[in-house]
């Protein structure tokens, strides 16, 4: 039984669209990935993150049209980078050497959108990487592309969890889901219809995010210690066209720290 | 970079399997597969060839591509190249029908990556213009023996080349399972996934690209593949 009293008592946090990284102590590490966002990589190079723009809802959807109408990306293809992303973050927030157990348990907690296949691919780059995560999938789309994410996730012997575990043995939750904009994502899991509409429950802290393609106006609020870009595959005319003002990514990293 | 030697390499057979075994049974997409060979790929070059150590004003590169799977991965390969501010120009002269493949193709004009018309024969317009050839031609699904036009034609032009060679996955014109000797000699050779029997040998930089194998399949195969540090994908050998 998913109970929301549980969570809050966690202090787990799911940002709208995105996923959470919740750390062993209570506080909660955001790792909100919106993949569908567009982002356009400039061929020069925004010096100061701090004019990178953050988008709203519409915006972020238009971009996203625009990948796989006109771009013809297909979803896999941006899933697969999104999710590396996503784990590289994770990797660069919480080095396995500088957790306690080892392998580090990670939950991962997948909402039923599109941000939840970001978390499958998530999981199975931090399975890859030494961490040893967990999926927590409550409810799956039935769509193709999901239920092979999910197979290739459990051939990996990463298991998918029934109910949430004793949080006593977790040291970072992600949690990866699609929710309403901006906030209230943990919420939509237990109930389906239920909308969180503005900001965030009290008590919920986390301590990352990662915004895909380009930040969206909700991350405005957030406080954490880390804030990662990711989703290094925005084609530069993309970029100029919505004005995103990408910060240029590291040699080939995949994720740039914004803070 | 970690130096590692190994000790199995792959047959032609093996490659076909694992590939079947990975589509069917881990369900993993075609698409999704390629992109992962192809970012693996242009990581492994900017490592072989840093922007800074390249010798021309500016940093391009001639990417040719074949018509079938190891071509789709040069693709996605220019793609990230491109990403990581070096200046592809992409010979793809037979391109696959397949809708899955064309996206690939959509998706490296619409970054404004140039596609050339024909290949130059003369070989010193090509030692002129491009730092490095990348060679994703021919693959190991592809049949070395038979090699048809336009490719042989390309293939002996390449070889005349001055410039660094590049292959992805196979040398162009070697028969996967044996040691390399007709085709293409590259100065680097990206081995995707797990290096092919026509790598042993091989004397020039040696790279394994794609990180994303299950441990089921490397246990079942005895592959023996390396750690890769951190998380990196690519690893020299």
């Amino acid at each position: 039984m998913l109970g929301v009293r549980a969570l809050f008592g966690i202090g787990l946090l799911v940002t709208s669209r995105g996923g959470s990284v919740l750390t062993h102590t209570g506080a909660c590490a955001h790792v909100a990935s919106n993949i569908y966002s567009k982002d356009l990589a400039h061929r020069q190079a925004c010096t100061m993150a701090n004019t990178i723009k953050y988008l709203g809802q519409e915006e972020a959807q238009h971009i996203d049209e625009e990948l796989f109408n006109e771009y013809s990306f297909s979803v896999d293809q941006l899933m697969e980078l999104a999710g590396l992303s996503c784990a590289t973050a994770v990797s660069k927030g919480y080095p396995l050497q500088s957790l306690l157990k080892s392998p580090p348990r990670v939950l991962v907690i997948c909402g039923p959108g599109n941000n939840g296949g970001d978390g499958l691919v998530c999981a199975r780059h931090l399975k890859l990487f030494g961490y040893a995560p967990s999926v927590l999938y409550p409810k799956r789309p039935n769509k193709q592309l999901f239920q092979n994410l999910t197979t290739q996730c459990e051939k990996m012997d990463i298991s998918f969890l029934t109910e949430l575990p004793e949080w006593s043995q977790l040291f970072i939750t992600v949690s990866v889901t699609q929710l309403c904009f901006p906030f209230g994502l943990f919420i939509f899991i237990l109930k389906d219809e239920a909308r969180v509409e503005h900001g965030c429950p009290d008590g919920f802290q986390p301590d990352m995010l990662i915004s895909l393609t380009a930040p969206k106006k909700a991350a405005n609020h957030f406080k954490g210690r880390y804030h990662f870009l990711g989703g290094r595959f925005v084609p530069p005319a993309l970029e100029k066209k919505f004005q995103l003002n990408l910060p240029p990514y590291p040699d080939t990293d995949c994720v740039y720290q914004l803070n | 970079m970690r130096f590692v030697s190994l000790s199995v390499f792959y047959s032609k057979t093996e490659v076909a399997t694992v590939e079947t075994e990975l589509l069917r049974d881990y369900h993993f997409g075609q698409q999704q597969l390629i992109e992962i060979w192809g970012h693996a790929c242009a990581i492994a070059i900017t490592k072989a060839f840093p922007l800074s150590s390249l010798s021309k004003k500016q940093p391009t590169l001639l990417v040719v591509c074949g018509p079938e799977q190891n071509g789709s991965i040069g693709l996605v390969c220019a793609r990230h190249l491109r990403m990581f501010e070096y200046e592809p120009t992409i010979f793809y002269p037979k391109r696959s029908p397949q809708s899955l493949h064309q996206d690939f193709t959509v998706q490296c004009e619409k970054m404004d990556i140039p596609f050339l018309s024909y290949l130059p024969t003369e070989v010193q317009l090509l030692n002129d213009a491009y730092n490095l050839v990348i060679d994703a031609i021919l693959g190991p699904e592809t049949d070395h023996k038979e090699v048809k036009e336009p490719y042989a034609g390309m293939l002996v032009t390449l070889k005349q080349v001055k410039i660094p060679i590049v292959s992805v996955d196979v040398p162009s014109g070697c028969d996967v399972d044996e040691p390399a000797k007709d085709g293409i000699n590259p100065e680097v050779l990206i081995s995707l996934t797990a290096p092919k029997k026509c790598a042993t040998g091989f004397s020039g930089k040696h790279f394994l690209a794609g990180r994303f194998l299950p441990y089921d399949i490397q246990k079942k195969y005895e592959l023996n593949l390396p750690e890769f540090p951190g998380t990196e994908c690519v690893i020299e050998l």
